[in-house]
């Protein structure tokens, strides 16, 4: 998730990165099913992956291969009507906007985009495409997106794949940059996704 | 408005204290950044004696500072967010010229896509112009005014006297230490709040703009238009969301161009000293054309900005002379973004009157058949879907809007 992303590289930078437990990365093993989001969404990776400790959201959790600005994969997990994708950081001034169990898919990924567009504070985002997909056996939506965060001007792009499963918003997005990393690491997250699976919710 | 907003604060930190190269160097770079040295007096377009106003870097700190801001510009030439569509360059570029004369060939003017109204002077001449500055000036006064007023602070000087100003405090490099890790146009723009010009430099290029302003033949009233824009947009975007409106408050763009009312009076006071004969041209017609293009992707940016009142003043505004397709399609737009149910109502009544003429943009059927769908008009919702299909087959997002359709 892009913001995430941005944090971790200013506070890396100032050599905060060690200062706490919330940026460290936790092995997820391959071939172990995993509950990930907090939710009941679950995950079967088909090779070892990096949990990252601090979360874009209550309700979302980023992975890595190669460190988030590489390859970020984020699950989203039974986000609730009325709630925003990620922690609403500027509630005040810069609000996100939120998910509703109304939304169709065209309008989950416009709510998508939006999210990054305020977040990150950029105008380069595009949903490039969105087509009906199946996901954890449910019917959902598969969509594909562009976008560049300012001041940093690398190329991204990304897919995203989800459903509205019980009134909630399950969705896994994967973003890497456009030079070598999106086309060296999408198949990875592909496997990712189709392993996704709705359990009985972990508490 | 503000200057300079990419200016990175660890390197004007570490120019303080190292070396600045030799005053040959200094030279190899301006040229380089297209910066002219300044001619010997050019004759004005009026044939009056024209003295340009292209400074040159006086001391070994300026020129640090100069070869700093040139590296930003070269950075920013490459930058994705520079918008090059020749023609809005063009046009934006013959208005600067228009209102300030013959040094506009000397300065560059760079389109910046962001939603946000603003423009930035640098020191070297590197003037940006946010993207977001287009839906909210009106007409070419407007744009020329906002123009003008940049000019102002590059002409006078503004940036060397406060570069000066700010060597002579102490603690300004530790300052700027603990910024220079944040990179970016938005992040750095925290800098403003040290960066920004003095009331007094801000008020003497609100007057000089006016005084441009008058000689180009533009209505010299427009620059207090534009804040009277601002400060309503800025109360419309606190009132939908509940909250108190910044235009008062510190930080932000109102903390370097406070819109006061003491300003705007000040302004007003200005253009009654100004003779009332002569030319006032706005230049409206002129100004939408020039924009035609590329209006709808700015709208679109502004209406994933998630701030409903201030697009919807926004939007209102623009339809000060009647609603056009492209406006209520804008309208539809936002109020289906929201998604309320009672918004999803108003949707559709806005993309109803969008699609009633034949030359709507081609997404307000998508768009009613998306908002009818989620208001449980599924067979209305469903034509409209495929009309938008049929008029735009190859549609991103054709297999999507296609299982909605039921195709």
């Amino acid at each position: 998730m892009a913001r995430l992303r941005t944090v971790s590289i200013i506070l890396a930078t100032i050599g905060l990165a060690g200062a706490g437990p919330t940026l460290a990365a936790k092995l997820m093993p391959k071939g172990k099913q995993t509950f990930v989001a907090k939710s009941a969404l679950m995950i079967t990776p088909a090779v070892d992956w990096n949990r990252i400790g601090a979360r874009p959201g209550r309700n979302a959790e980023s992975w890595t291969l190669d460190g988030l600005s590489l390859n970020d994969v984020t699950f989203y997990g039974g986000i609730a009507n009325d709630t925003t994708l990620f922690r609403d950081a500027k509630k005040k001034t810069e609000p996100l906007p939120r998910f509703s169990t109304t939304m169709l898919a065209p309008d989950i990924a416009q709510l998508f985009e939006s999210s990054y567009r305020v977040s990150v504070g950029t105008s380069l985002m595009s949903i490039d495409s969105i087509e009906p997909a199946v996901f954890a056996g449910q019917p959902g939506f598969r969509f594909a997106y562009s976008f560049v965060v300012q001041g940093e001007e690398v190329r991204r792009k990304g897919e995203a794949t989800g459903a509205v499963i019980g009134g909630k918003l399950y969705l896994i997005t994967f973003e890497a940059p456009v030079i070598h990393y999106f086309d060296a690491t999408v198949a990875r997250y592909r496997e990712l996704a189709a392993s996704a699976a709705i359990g009985t919710v972990k508490r | 408005m503000t200057f300079l907003r990419c200016v990175n604060g660890a390197v004007i930190a570490s120019l303080l204290c190292t070396a600045s190269p030799p005053p040959l160097m200094a030279q190899s770079q301006e040229s380089a950044s297209g910066v002219e040295q300044p001619s010997a007096t050019p004759a004005g377009a009026d044939g009056a004696t024209y003295q340009s106003a292209i400074y040159t870097p006086q001391d070994k700190d300026e020129r640090g500072l100069w070869m700093e801001v040139d590296e930003q510009e070269r950075k920013l030439k490459n930058s994705n967010f520079v918008i090059h569509d020749p023609a809005l360059n063009a046009y934006v570029h013959d208005v600067f010229c228009r209102t300030v004369g013959p040094d506009c060939n000397a300065l560059r003017l760079y389109i910046v896509r962001t939603p946000y109204f603003n423009a930035t002077t640098a020191p070297n001449g590197m003037i940006q112009v946010w993207s977001g500055l287009f839906l909210r000036t009106r007409d070419e006064a407007q744009l020329a005014a906002v123009l003008a007023h940049e000019y102002v602070h590059y002409r006078d000087h503004h940036f060397i006297k406060l570069w000066r100003d700010l060597k002579s405090k102490s603690g300004a490099a530790a300052f700027f230490g603990v910024f220079g890790i944040i990179g970016g146009l938005i992040a750095l723009a925290q800098l403003s709040s040290v960066f920004s010009f003095s009331r007094d430099m801000e008020a003497s290029a609100d007057a000089g703009s006016v005084e441009l302003l008058v000689k180009a033949g533009y209505d010299p009233m427009a620059a207090s238009r534009v804040w009277e824009q601002i400060r309503a947009e800025a109360d419309a975007t606190a009132a939908a969301r509940n909250v108190a409106s910044r235009k008062d408050k510190t930080g932000g763009m109102f903390a370097t161009h406070p819109p006061t009312a003491e300003r705007m009076a000040m302004l007003k006071a200005l253009v009654a000293k100004v003779p009332t004969t002569g030319p006032k041209m706005l230049r409206r017609a002129e100004y939408r054309a020039a924009l035609g293009p590329l209006w709808a992707a700015f709208i679109d940016d502004q209406i994933k900005r998630n701030d409903f009142g201030g697009t919807e003043f926004l939007i209102g505004f623009l339809a000060n002379e009647g609603w056009t397709s492209d406006l209520n399609y804008a309208r539809g737009e936002l109020y289906r973004s929201r998604g309320r149910p009672a918004d999803m109502t108003a949707a559709v009544g806005f993309y109803r009157q969008a699609t009633a003429d034949q030359a709507a943009p081609v997404e307000a059927w998508r768009g009613l058949g998306l908002s009818l769908l989620r208001s449980g008009a599924q067979a209305d919702g469903q034509a409209a879907l495929k009309i938008y299909l049929a008029r735009k087959p190859d549609a991103s997002d054709k297999a999507m809007i296609a299982m909605l359709a039921g195709v």
